[in-house]
């Protein structure tokens, strides 16, 4: 296991900042997305001396706002499939830089991406570690680390 | 300058096409793999720089770098990974494949104009 924790609000801040322009700012951890929200989840998962999951979940209406960015259209022009690339390659962006800072060799798998509402995302043998909540411009965005205790 | 962008996600690519646009690139390949990269490479020759993600299907960008760089026709062009992948021993194993420079996600445009600048690309 892990000796170092990376700090997600960092690495948070600095990819919404530097990809996006858009800042985050902490919300109570307890924070989370209303009930019948549509919300987009991106998945990546770590494998090596540390075995977990990192997700990035945001709002529909946030994930087109960064997706409009990064393809720089309007968005309403947004597709299903332009939402899944963006909020995959953020989730990688993520997990790429939180496997960064853990101790040991990890390696990072490549993203998915899931859409709906009122779903849980699980990895199974894992347990939260570390999970913040932040407002990013008036929308929710969660970003959490899970891990995986070894037999 | 012409330029070839590799990574397997088009809102990067689209970000990194319009950087390039930019610094006044005026010819800008792009593909989502190694291997359709060097499907590029083969049909229209080395560009002057290649941005090269790490993490991609089908063919990584180690190993699109390492194939690259098997190939001497392919000495003119410059190599700059852009990848998550930060730890030292990626960065040396992208070096020692030949790769040129190294920079990270999540990137500012500074960043990039200053990789390329560095390669005398820019």
């Amino acid at each position: 296991m892990q000796t170092t924790v990376p700090d997600l609000s960092t690495i948070t801040n600095e990819i919404w900042t530097a990809m996006f322009g858009i800042g985050v700012e902490p919300a109570d951890d307890g924070a989370d997305h209303a009930r019948g929200e549509r919300v987009v989840t991106g998945v990546v998962q770590l494998t090596g001396d540390a075995e977990g999951a990192v997700t990035v979940q945001c709002s529909d209406r946030l994930a087109r706002r960064a997706t409009a960015t990064m393809f720089a259209v309007d968005v309403t022009e947004v597709s299903d499939e332009d939402l899944s690339d963006c909020i995959g390659e953020l989730a990688n962006m993520t997990g790429g830089n939180v496997k960064s800072a853990l101790d040991g060799h990890n390696e990072l798998s490549l993203p998915s991406v899931t859409v709906g509402r009122d779903y849980e995302v699980t990895v199974r043998g894992s347990r939260v570690v570390q999970r913040r909540a932040f407002d990013a411009a008036g929308d929710t965005l969660v970003v959490t680390l899970l891990t995986r205790d070894r037999a | 300058m012409r330029a070839l962008i590799v990574d397997d996600s088009r809102a990067t690519r689209a970000v990194l096409r319009r950087l390039l646009h930019g610094l006044s690139f005026d010819g800008i390949a792009e593909a989502g793999d190694g291997r359709q990269a060097l499907e590029e490479l083969s049909a229209n020759g080395p560009a002057d720089v290649a941005l090269v993600d790490w993490n991609m299907p089908v063919m990584d960008g180690l190993e699109f770098v390492s194939r690259v760089r098997s190939d001497t026709a392919n000495d003119v062009m410059r190599i700059v990974m852009v990848t998550t992948e930060a730890d030292a021993d990626h960065m040396v194993s992208a070096l020692e494949a030949g790769a040129d420079e190294y920079a990270m996600k999540p990137f500012t445009a500074a960043v990039i104009r200053d990789k390329l600048a560095l390669l005398g690309v820019v």
